[in-house]
C-alpha cells in the first residue's frame, strides 16, 4: 500500500514530444484512480512512466516517501495488467500467475501453492492447467490480475482493463474490478479512454489532454463541475451543451433569446463573451413562448431506451432548403421516453440555472462560483473582471 | 449444356485439362530432377568411369561401391569434415550470428539497421564463385586483405587453417538468411509479453528464455533445418580449397567432385551421391519430427 506522488513529471520522447507535461499529482494510499483522455492525451505514457516501462525526463515519482524515479520496474513494487493481458502463451495459468514469484527465486512447489491461492481467489482454481489459449476473455483478465497480485506489490497499474472485453462482459468486469480493488485496498491506477469506466470505478479521477491534467477530482465533481470547456465536452454520455453567447444584464444572450444566467455566476460586464454549459440531461422542453427559452425545431430524435436525446436547431426560422441542420446552434436535451417531440416540431428548450455553468469564451475555463476544488483551470480567462470571478453571484 | 465427365474441382476444369496445365512443368521436374536422380542411382551400382573400359562398357557392380564407401577412409574423413563443416558454419555460425545481429538491431535507429541489413545481406545475394573470389583475395598469401591488415605478410590461411578459413567464408555468405529470419521472428514477440517479464523484475537474460525463446523456437528449428541442408550440400568451399591442402577440408560435396571428375570414378561418385541424399532425408525427417512434437505440445 503506498501514496503516489508526480513532482513535476515529465516524459518527452526523443522526437520532441512532450507526452506528459511536468504534471504535479498525488494519489492517495488505497484510492482506486482513474487518467482519463481521449487517444493521445499521455495517460498511457504517464501509466508506463510510473510503471518504469518509460524514463522520464524530468521531475520525480515517489512512492510513499521512496523515490522511484530511476528505479527499473521489477524494483518499484508495482504490479501492471496490460491492455492485451500479456498472458505468456507457452505457460499454464499456475506458472503464469506464479511468473513473479519464479523471478524471485522461490522453490516451484512454494510457487504453484501461491498461484492455486491467488487464483482461487478469482475463481480459477479450475483452471490452473489450462493455457491461455484455452480461456476467455474474461478468465485471462482474471489470470493477468492474479499475476498482477502474487506478489502483493503496493500498487496496481491497468491499462484499458476493460477494452479487451465484450460489451455485456465489460459491466460484469467493472462491478468486480471495483470490488477487487476495495477488497484489496491497494492503491490502483487505471486508464481509460471512456469517460463512463472512468465514472463508474473511480474514486477519483485525472482527465488530460497533450500531455497536462485539466481537472482532477471525483466523479461527481468532475461531471457537475468540470472545470473547462475541454471537460465538459468530454465527460458525459451525451457531450455537454455549450453555447457561445455574451452577457447582458438581464440574462445571457445566446442566439438571438435571453437566457437567465446559471446560479452561481459571477457579476460580469454586459458584452463579455461567455459560453453557457448545460448538460442534456438538464435541459428542459417547453413551450415556445416559456420566459428564458430558445425556440427551435426539432432536427433529430435519437431513442436510448428509457430516454430520448432531442437534438433542437435554434432559431426561428426553419432551417432553409439544403442546408446542414447540424450546422448552427444545436442544443440536446433529454426527455423521459415516451414525451419526445415529433421531428420539425417547434419547441422551447430552456435549460435549469442552478445545474448549469458559465465558461470564459476565450480561454474555456470554468467562471461559475469559486473554491471548487478541482485544482485545475487557474486563472480568470476574463481579462479585466478577475475580481468578478472570485465573488459569487447568486 | 450436360458434360458428361463431371468437374469435381474449385475450378471445373476437369481431370484431363487440369493435366494439361501441369504437364510442362511436370515434364520439366521429370527431366532435369527425377531422370538424373534415377540415373544417378542406377551409375550408383555400376563400375562407370570417365575415360578408359569401363566408360566405354560400364559393368554393374552391385552394392560394391557402398561397400567401398564404408571402408574408404578418405570417405569417412570427408563425412568428419562435413559435419564440422555445418555444425560450425551453419548452426553454430550463421544460426548465432545472425541472431546476434537481429537481436541487436531491434535497438538500432532504422537508418543504422538499413544500411547494416542491406550489406549483410548482399553478402548472401552475391554469388558463390564471386564471394569465393572475394574471400581468396581476402585470404590470398601474397597481398592478401588479412595478411595487409595483421601485418602477417606470407601467411597462407588456406593451407594452414583450411577449415577455419571455409567456415568463416560460409558463415560470412550465409548470415543474412538467419538474421532475416530472427529479425522477422522477433518482431512478432508482443511487446507486453516483454514488458510483463520487466515488470515482474526479469533481466534480459530471463525475458530471453521466459518470452522470445518460446516465441521464436518454431523459427529456430527452420531455420536450422534449411540452412543445415544448404551447408551440407555446399559445393563453393571448393572454389576456395578444391579439398586440400591433403583433403583436409575436403567435405562431402567436394569429395564427390574429386571422386567423379577428377579421377574419374563416376559410379563411385554416384553411389556417394546417393548416400548423401539419404542423410539429407534424415536430417530432415529429424526436423520435422521434432517441430511437429513441439506444436503437438503447444
Amino acid at each position: 500500500m503506498a501514496r503516489i506522488i508526480l513532482d513535476t513529471l515529465s516524459k518527452q520522447y526523443p522526437n520532441g514530444v512532450l507526452a506528459v507535461d511536468a504534471l504535479d499529482l498525488t494519489i492517495a494510499d488505497g484510492e482506486f484512480f482513474a487518467l482519463l483522455g481521449p487517444s493521445g492525451c499521455g495517460k498511457t505514457t504517464l501509466l508506463r512512466t510510473v510503471a518504469g516501462l518509460e524514463n522520464a525526463t524530468g521531475g520525480r515519482l515517489l512512492s510513499d516517501d521512496r523515490d522511484v524515479t530511476h528505479l527499473p520496474p521489477g524494483k518499484r513494487d508495482i504490479a501492471m495488467v496490460f491492455q492485451d493481458y500479456a498472458l505468456f502463451p507457452h505457460m499454464d495459468v499456475a506458472d503464469n500467475i506464479a511468473y513473479p514469484l519464479r523471478i524471485r527465486g522461490e522453490h516451484r512447489t512454494q510457487r504453484r501453492a501461491k498461484a492455486l491461492e491467488t487464483g482461487t481467489g478469482l475463481g480459477l482454481e479450475n483452471l490452473m492447467d489450462r493455457r491461455p489459449g484455452q480461456l476467455s476473455g474474461g478468465q485471462q483478465q482474471r489470470v493477468a490480475l492474479a499475476r498482477a497480485m502474487a506478489c502483493q506489490p503496493s500498487v496496481f497499474l491497468f491499462d484499458e482493463p476493460l477494452s479487451n472485453l465484450d460489451a455485456r462482459l465489460r459491466l460484469e468486469a467493472r462491478t468486480f474490478l471495483k470490488k477487487l480493488q476495495k477488497d484489496l485496498g491497494v492503491t490502483t491506477i487505471f486508464v481509460t479512454h471512456d469517460q463512463a469506466e472512468a465514472l463508474a470505478m473511480a474514486d477519483r479521477m485525472a482527465v488530460m489532454e497533450l500531455g497536462k491534467i485539466r481537472q482532477v477530482g471525483t466523479p461527481a465533481e468532475v461531471f457537475h463541475r468540470p472545470a473547462n470547456t475541454f471537460v465538459a465536452n468530454f465527460i458525459g454520455s451525451a457531450p455537454m451543451n455549450l453555447l457561445a453567447g455574451e452577457t447582458a444584464d438581464d440574462g445571457l444572450r445566446i442566439g438571438g433569446f435571453t437566457v437567465p444566467f446559471p446560479h452561481d455566476s459571477p457579476r460580469l460586464p454586459p458584452g463579455t463573451p461567455v459560453t453557457l454549459g448545460a448538460r442534456p440531461e438538464y435541459v428542459d422542453v417547453v413551450g415556445t413562448s416559456t420566459p428564458g427559452a430558445m425556440a427551435g425545431t426539432v432536427t433529430i430524435v435519437e431513442y436510448l431506451g428509457a430516454t430520448a436525446l432531442v437534438s433542437v436547431q435554434i432559431g426561428d426560422e426553419r432551417v432553409p432548403d439544403g442546408a446542414d441542420p447540424v450546422l448552427g446552434l444545436t442544443v440536446q436535451a433529454m426527455v423521459a421516453e415516451g414525451t419526445e417531440p415529433q421531428i420539425g416540431a417547434r419547441i422551447g428548450v430552456t435549460h435549469q440555472p442552478n445545474r448549469s455553468l458559465l465558461y470564459a469564451a476565450d480561454t474555456g475555463d470554468l467562471v461559475s462560483g469559486t473554491g471548487s476544488g478541482t485544482g485545475s483551470g487557474t486563472g480568470s480567462g476574463i481579462p479585466g473582471s478577475t475580481a468578478a470571478t472570485v465573488s459569487t453571484t447568486p | 449444356m450436360p458434360r458428361t465427365a463431371v468437374a469435381t474441382d474449385a475450378a471445373g476444369l476437369g481431370r484431363a485439362r487440369a493435366g494439361g496445365f501441369v504437364a510442362p512443368a511436370l515434364v520439366l521436374v521429370g527431366l532435369f530432377l527425377v531422370f538424373p536422380a534415377l540415373w544417378t542411382i542406377y551409375l550408383g551400382l555400376t563400375d562407370y568411369r570417365l575415360t578408359g573400359l569401363a566408360a566405354a562398357a560400364p559393368k554393374m557392380v552391385g552394392l560394391q561401391n557402398f561397400r567401398d564407401a564404408l571402408a574408404d577412409r578418405f570417405f569417412l574423413n570427408s563425412l568428419w569434415l562435413t559435419l564440422i563443416y555445418v555444425a560450425g558454419s551453419a548452426i553454430i555460425g550463421q544460426t548465432v550470428l545472425g541472431f546476434a545481429l537481429a537481436w541487436m538491431m531491434q535497438k538500432v535507429r532504422p537508418s543504422v539497421r538499413g544500411v547494416v541489413e542491406t550489406v549483410v545481406l548482399l553478402a548472401w545475394l552475391l554469388p558463390g564463385s564471386v564471394v569465393s573470389f572475394l574471400w581468396w583475395a581476402m585470404l590470398n598469401r601474397r597481398d592478401g586483405t588479412l595478411n595487409a591488415l595483421l601485418d602477417t605478410p606470407g601467411y597462407n590461411w588456406l593451407i594452414q587453417h583450411p577449415m577455419l578459413s571455409i567456415i568463416v567464408f560460409n558463415t560470412w555468405r550465409g548470415t543474412a538468411f538467419s538474421m532475416m529470419l530472427f529479425s522477422a521472428a522477433l518482431q512478432a514477440v508482443p511487446p507486453s509479453q516483454l514488458e510483463s517479464a520487466r515488470m515482474a523484475g526479469a533481466n534480459g537474460a530471463q525475458q530471453f528464455r521466459d518470452v522470445v525463446f518460446p516465441h521464436i523456437r518454431g523459427h529456430v528449428l527452420t531455420n536450422t533445418l534449411l540452412i543445415s541442408l544448404w551447408t551440407f550440400n555446399d559445393f563453393s568451399p571448393y572454389l576456395l580449397t578444391a579439398g586440400g591442402p591433403n583433403h583436409k577440408s575436403e567435405i562431402l560435396p567436394a569429395f564427390i567432385y574429386n571422386r567423379a571428375i577428377g579421377t574419374g570414378e563416376l559410379g563411385y561418385g554416384a553411389a556417394i551421391s546417393l548416400i548423401m541424399l539419404v542423410i539429407n532425408l534424415i536430417i530432415a525427417l529429424l526436423y520435422l519430427t521434432l517441430l511437429r512434437t513441439r506444436k503437438v505440445k503447444t
